[in-house]
């Protein structure tokens, strides 16, 4: 039997008359990464801080760690780590005492704030003080912070956003690393590519509902469109063909397209999230 | 309650303080200034006599005495009623009273009857000096020894022999201000917190909300009792009943944290935290202003917190009081406290949701 960290059954939040999170349900295994996408306003946020005990949710319950996190979120937190998309770090503080004020308040004794700084590719900086750091450098602490416990899970929200692909990179490394140590993690995004590199599982929020759960290649082969697109010489200059692979005509469509075309480029063409996105809610990730 | 978050919070914010420049200079200079304006105002009192006259009939004599007597003003007043206001409030020294016949009793040589009023603060010294000038104004008017009664009665407490010099009255408005100066250092550390959003990074670890708020009013109350402290110890307020002094200045600092909360809980950032600071300083400083002025406080700057800790340093640093003298100011400066702390955390709580 599968091990779950998150179970959410019926989640529900509202404020004031806009209902944000609209009974969604789901569950995060051990060791899973689920990217949480949606655009803007959608109940993302809501349902990443009722899950992470900041908000109690009006209706419906969330089990963390096997704990209500409604009832208990004391101890849930202290075995989460939340990072959140906004910088919110003591900056007149150097790195290393952000890093060591949250090991006390987790009570983590002998705590090496060296290791985690390396791990996030700020060895040497641990006694600058942040407000000296870059944007990327910020994040990269912000999700040293949230390792500093060792979580069973990690909550992200948006951790690359803004960022410069180096340090995006190296926190996509740490989020894969934690997965191998057996954390899950719940990945808030409404950065699809990142999504789809990393999560073993997304769902798709819109108006507070969840309109879509697979893994990034179930959803593909289901709403994606399977075809071959090339681009070929013609008369001085190029034409763009689009063959479907699952037509009854495509081995001689493509056939026809080597032996009597000039071929300069061809591949598969596979719908990415945001076109299932698109296609399942008709709205854009970035809306 | 988390203890070890809370000891982790006041450490962290004891950093930040420290490392503000803004807070290190205002709470270094409010001390630096107020005891060097202690130390710079005089010592003692300013003799000069400004006596107060009321007289249906003013004898003859009287313009010869004021050009006669230096640094003695006889000011008339237009009835008895505003003679003993004026003496009450510390206008005049005293305040003399002549009936409409005393020159008929003079000339007849009957003492005729003159009600003298003294401030409660006036030295026996004074007293004869004007018992002196009376016999004077006598002598002249008559050419011979003065025939009268006087009947000397005191408005409020006796401070015979116990005069205060100004900069021993300004004590209690000094620890006031020093109070009040943590409370923008305070407000100012809680408001960031809220601002920049560290405030949502504590508060999904174990730590909660509860705790995070004793950490602040306990850094709170350490940072304003041990500035004040120190003021007056340097100051000397801390001479006489100093366990007393300290429990006033320790419920003090309580007091200023919650106006700390409120003021954090109205204003966005620092500049407005600030700004309602200002208003919040200059209430809780109107006790501390009217004990400087002789004579008794009127009834509605009773109804204002820090009148029971400005009169408790007042009463125990210049005239000895004891328990028995303070304890129910302090009782009441307890029970201000618990309303002002609950109204604080109760608004301030809007803010962390």
């Amino acid at each position: 039997m599968t091990d779950y960290s998150i179970v959410a059954e019926g989640l529900t939040y509202w404020y004031g008359d806009l209902v944000a999170v609209d009974h969604i349900s789901f569950h995060v295994a051990e060791g899973e990464i689920l990217g949480f996408l949606g655009p803007n306003g959608a109940g993302k946020t809501t349902t990443w801080r009722m899950l992470t005990g900041q908000l109690k949710p009006k209706a419906g319950r969330a089990t963390v760690l096997g704990r209500d996190i409604a009832e208990d979120s004391q101890k849930v937190q202290g075995e989460i780590g939340v990072c959140f998309e906004y910088t919110n770090l003591y900056e007149q503080m150097s790195a290393s005492e952000n890093l060591r004020l949250f090991a006390r308040l987790f009570g983590i004794r002998g705590f090496d704030d060296d290791a985690l700084l390396r791990r996030v590719g700020l060895e040497g900086w641990g006694k600058h003080r942040v407000e000296e750091f870059s944007k990327g450098m910020k994040q990269r602490l912000m999700v040293a912070r949230s390792l500093v416990n060792r979580p069973k899970i990690l909550f992200l929200d948006e951790p690359t956003a803004g960022l410069d692909p180096v340090s995006a990179e190296s926190i996509r490394t740490v989020i894969l690393e934690e997965r191998e140590r057996g954390a899950s993690i719940f990945l808030t995004t409404h950065d699809m590519m990142e999504a789809d590199k990393l999560s073993d599982r997304v769902a798709f929020i819109n108006q507070g509902k969840i309109v879509a759960l697979d893994t990034p290649h179930n959803l593909k082969q289901t709403y994606g469109k399977r075809a071959l697109k090339a681009e070929v010489a013609a008369g001085g200059g190029l034409e763009y063909l689009e063959i479907p692979l699952d037509a009854a005509d495509t081995p001689d469509a493509v056939h026809d397209l080597f032996s009597q075309k000039k071929v300069i480029t061809i591949h598969s063409e596979e719908a990415t999230l945001e076109d299932i996105f698109i296609k399942i809610t008709g709205r854009g990730l970035e809306e | 309650m988390n203890w070890r978050s809370i000891g982790a919070i006041i450490s962290k914010d004891f950093t930040l303080f420290f490392r503000n420049r803004f807070f290190v200079v205002i709470t270094v200079l409010a001390l630096v200034m107020f005891a060097v304006i202690y130390f710079v105002m005089p010592s003692s009192v300013d003799e000069t006599l400004e006596i107060g006259l009321y007289a249906p009939v003013v004898p003859p004599a009287m313009e010869l005495i004021q050009g006669a007597e230096e640094g003695l003003e006889i000011v008339e007043v237009e009835s008895e009623e505003a003679l003993k206001k004026g003496v009450t409030e510390g206008a005049y020294v005293a305040g003399m009273v002549f009936p409409p016949d005393i020159m008929e009793k003079l000339a007849l040589n009957q003492p005729p009857e003159i009600t003298v009023y003294f401030a409660s603060d006036m030295p026996d010294e004074i007293r004869e000096v004007v018992s002196a000038i009376i016999a004077e104004m006598a002598y002249l008017e008559t050419g011979q020894t003065l025939n009268i009664a006087l009947h000397p009665k005191l408005l409020g407490r006796d401070m015979a022999g116990s005069q205060i010099p100004q900069r021993d009255r300004v004590r209690s408005l000094f620890a006031v201000f020093v109070l009040m100066t943590e409370t923008f250092g305070l407000a100012g550390l809680i408001s960031e917190e809220v601002e920049r959003r560290t405030a949502w990074a504590l508060l999904v670890t174990p730590m909660t909300v509860k705790d995070l708020f004793t950490a602040k009013a306990v850094l709170g109350t350490i940072l304003a009792f041990s500035q004040a402290l120190l003021l007056l110890v340097v100051v000397g307020g801390m001479n006489a009943q100093p366990l007393i002094i300290a429990i006033a200045l320790l419920l003090g600092a309580v007091l200023v944290t919650g106006v700390a909360f409120l003021m954090a809980s109205l204003g966005k950032d620092f500049l407005s935290v600030t700004a309602w600071g200002v208003p919040a300083l200059v209430v809780l400083s109107i006790p501390a202003v009217a004990i400087m002025i002789p004579g008794p406080v009127s009834d509605w700057i009773k109804a204002i917190p820090s009148y029971y800790l400005t009169d408790t340093i007042y009463q125990v640093s210049n005239f000895g009081a004891g328990w028995s003298d303070v304890w129910r100011n302090l009782l009441i400066l307890a029970g201000f406290n618990a309303v002002i702390i609950s109204a604080g955390i109760a608004v301030l709580r809007r803010k962390f949701q």
